[in-house]
């Protein structure tokens, strides 16, 4: 995902930096729909990290079904929101065991199925790659002849991949110097929730892409049955105040047809993810004891399991917790 | 975003909430506006005193949702109230509101008698008819009609019965927020908002330093297009659409006029059209907030007390600090009496200090020792409390409410609309008619003439 870390340190002796200081927001209206016609959904906090005291506003686009938040951090926040700890940034087989190891396979096998029909010398890049888990996965699993690239904004998770011996490119898909139309695939892995504005990011992957190339969009389903439950606080895809823009089915298609992409499906797919963070969030905001929410995190195997399996069912009928959309330059 | 280059400035009339939302709105959307503030300060209503003891004093139980703070990006400044409760003192005895009416069984035969006439209904012509018919008439005798009249000045029986309805929400869902709130000891907004939904992630907080933060942290990025002690004199209309305001004699042309002035004080301000003339009936009921000094705290048994009874004054007693205790010193409270009076009337006019001694005096059945406890007082008034809603002119008022009377006049606020909102009702209600003028603008500088009239103005 696009993310970046800070080069000042969260408890520099400036004093702004201070997680009790408020971050410098800004206005934001639908990226889909360029209007501010929304009602409120839901106000939350960020749970998870505590990296300000602000609270912040899900507002619901009533063209598009879009989620967006109110107020957002400016761009300059992004090393106070996205700090050192952000778990994107180091999800290792050291910290995470067998959950590493799990996820690894599924993961594998959802990244494999994306590049079915590709040509032997397929060019594969992933935007927003992280430090480069599925890259990995491709580089592991795929074919060798492939050609893979990423890009990230985040100097740290771009130096993380880099290590890995990934070719990343450091920056926005929109302003670096990428290949035209050279791309077979574009892989866009819960990044456009983090993006400022994903109908730009999308016609710059249009470009990056050869006509018939494809793009896998996959983010957070707010049609989903968690969603539904804990949307007026506590839902984990809120991420608040990471996700800047939720998606529906509609508002997906919307995305696409502003990019000019050809829709070839959208569905869903399994994950655990928010419904554990959603509990967690809720048992924090409510004061549950530490020992109780910390069932609750990437690193509970019970729950984790217990939610996959859940959603699995969910899946099947088309409400799972992640949206997977396929999309297309037309030829 | 809307080019304001060939347009004049959106003129806004007042510099309280409603006002302020309306010129932040606009600019953020590249228009123009001029703000003119009659007084020497902004926030209207929201404003907060507070005084070298460590009191904060607002126009009545103040507090807004963490949605509201949220919307404004101001919820890091902001505290949670953790309790809300209102009660009701009938005879001796202090029932919760409203469910602790129930034990009172004659309350509840009587409601359910008149529940069972389902054969002799016919929709309620009066606040009083409405409460009858709801509550039964034993409630709406001895606690409805009364607190209604104190509150508006006028017989339940010429009120209208909008008057009465005025929040929706049903029983289940009163008794699920109240659980929750219970349940995550936050103050639940209960019956708070009609234009955003109620729920239980929505709570009441207030914000430090007092609810002026509301309006400053509007006006911050407002300095230059805010004009104090610039009361507009008129509204120049030409054609059916308001087209300048006049404001120390001189003419200011206006793409469109927002108005936060009440209705009867709009009727004088608009030349050129008597369209708007029947709002010169409108009423609002004047009240005196005398708010209380007073040693200790838990003086009250709630944090709102309503009186129906007629041996009382005054029709309602908050005692603020039980729910946000930073509102007194520590030790101390501030009880607030709201008197309902009508301007120049003895109570109107009464020198604080004697309002004073006069509620300390009528508070004694309900706090015996409150002469030992009493502390001094300050007096807060103002002419334009609450709209009452009077059959005498219940069709205007809907006519009003349906809008449409003078193009590119919009009427937003609490006052200005006529309509029993708080103050997270106003900011959306504000928005959203901040919308349609920006649609309007937007057309008419696409179409390069002057704004076609559309099916929009004054409260619409």
């Amino acid at each position: 995902m696009s993310i970046a870390v800070s080069s000042p340190p969260l408890h520099a002796d400036d004093s702004s930096c201070a997680p009790t200081a408020s971050l410098s927001l800004v206005p934001a209206r639908c990226c889909l729909c360029e209007d501010d016609d929304a009602e409120p959904v839901a106000v939350g906090e960020d749970f998870e990290y505590r990296t300000s005291p602000d609270s912040f506003l899900a507002m619901r686009c009533r063209g598009c079904g879009l989620i967006y938040l109110k107020t957002r951090p400016a761009m300059s926040e992004l090393s106070r929101i996205y700090p050192p700890s952000y778990h994107a940034f180091d999800f290792s087989p050291e910290r995470f065991g067998l959950i590493y190891k799990i996820r690894r396979r599924l993961e594998a096998r959802r990244a494999l199925s994306c590049c079915r029909g590709l040509p032997v010398d397929a060019r594969i890049i992933d935007v927003g790659c992280g430090d480069g888990f599925h890259l990995k996965l491709l580089r592991d699993f795929g074919k060798p002849t492939w050609t893979l690239e990423g890009v990230d904004l985040s100097p740290a998770a771009v130096a993380c991949a880099r290590q890995a011996g990934l070719t990343v490119h450091e920056g926005k898909a929109e302003t670096l110097h990428l290949p035209q139309a050279a791309y077979d695939l574009v892989l866009l892995i819960q990044t456009v929730e983090h993006i400022e504005s994903p109908p730009e990011t999308l016609a710059a992957v249009r470009r990056l892409l050869r006509p018939g190339g494809r793009v896998v969009i996959v983010t957070d389903n707010t049609r989903s049955l968690d969603c539904k439950i804990f949307g007026g606080r506590h839902w984990g895809g809120y991420h608040f105040p990471r996700h800047w823009n939720l998606f529906n089915r509609d508002a997906m298609r919307r995305l696409a047809d502003k990019a000019d992409l050809e829709v070839v499906h959208i569905g869903t797919q399994v994950s655990p993810v928010n419904w554990v963070y959603s509990l967690r969030n809720l048992l924090v905001d409510w004061g549950a004891p530490r020992w109780l929410y910390q069932r609750f995190s990437l690193q509970s195997t019970v729950a984790l399991s217990v939610f996959t399996l859940l959603d699995n069912g969910l899946r099947l009928i088309g409400r799972g917790a992640l949206l997977r959309a396929i999309l297309q330059r037309p030829r | 975003m809307t080019s304001s280059s060939t347009q004049a400035p959106v003129a806004i009339v007042g510099g309280g909430l409603a006002g302020l939302t309306a010129a932040s709105y606009l600019r953020r959307h590249g228009i123009a506006v001029r703000l003119f503030e009659a007084g020497p300060r902004i926030a209207g209503l929201a404003q907060s005193f507070q005084d070298a003891d460590g009191f904060t004093y607002d126009f009545g139980a103040h507090f807004i949702t963490n949605r509201l703070a949220a919307a404004l990006s101001i919820g890091a400044l902001c505290r949670d109230v953790h309790l809300y409760g209102e009660s009701v003192l009938l005879g001796a005895r202090v029932r919760n509101y409203p469910f602790g009416l129930l034990s009172n069984p004659r309350l509840v035969a009587s409601a359910a008698a008149k529940r069972l006439q389902f054969w002799n209904r016919k929709p309620a012509q009066s606040a009083a008819q409405w409460f009858a018919d709801k509550y039964g008439p034993a409630l709406a005798a001895e606690v409805a009609n009364p607190l209604a009249e104190a509150w508006s000045g006028l017989p339940a029986t010429e009120l209208s019965p909008a008057a009465a309805d005025s929040i929706p929400g049903s029983i289940a869902e009163t008794l699920m927020l109240k659980a929750m709130g219970r349940f995550t000891h936050r103050a639940v907004a209960i019956g708070y908002s009609r234009e955003v939904p109620p729920s239980p992630n929505v709570w009441h907080v207030y914000p430090e330093g007092g609810l002026g933060l509301l309006c400053q942290h509007l006006a911050s990025e407002l300095a230059d297009v805010i004009e104090l002690e610039s009361p507009v004199e008129a509204i120049e209309v030409e054609n059916n659409r308001a087209i300048s305001v006049q404001v120390r004699g001189q003419r200011h042309p206006a793409a469109a006029v927002v108005s936060t002035a009440p209705c009867h004080i709009l009727a004088k301000l608009v030349r050129g059209s008597d369209s708007l003339q029947y709002l010169s009936q409108f009423r609002y009921r004047p009240m005196v907030f005398v708010n209380l000094r007073m040693e200790g705290r838990g003086l009250c048994p709630d944090v709102v007390l309503w009186t129906p009874e007629k041996r009382f004054p005054f029709f309602r007693l908050t005692e603020t600090p039980l729910c946000m205790p930073w509102l007194a010193p520590a030790g101390k409270t501030l009880l607030t009496v709201d008197i309902g009076c009508q301007v120049g009337d003895p109570t109107w006019t009464m020198p604080d200090e004697q309002l004073g001694e006069f509620c300390i005096e009528q508070l004694k059945p309900i706090v015996p020792d409150a002469r030992q406890r009493y502390l001094g007082c300050r007096v807060l008034r103002t002419p334009v409390a609450y709209p009452v809603f009077a059959r005498a002119y219940e069709s205007d008022r809907q006519r009003f409410a349906a809008g449409q009377e003078i193009h590119g006049l919009y009427s937003v606020g609490r006052n200005a609309e006529f309509s029993h909102i708080f103050m997270e009702d106003v900011y959306w209600r504000t928005l959203k008619k901040m919308r349609r003028l920006r649609q309007s603008l937007a057309l008419a500088q696409d179409a390069e003439t002057p704004i076609e009239p559309t099916r929009e103005a004054a409260c619409t």
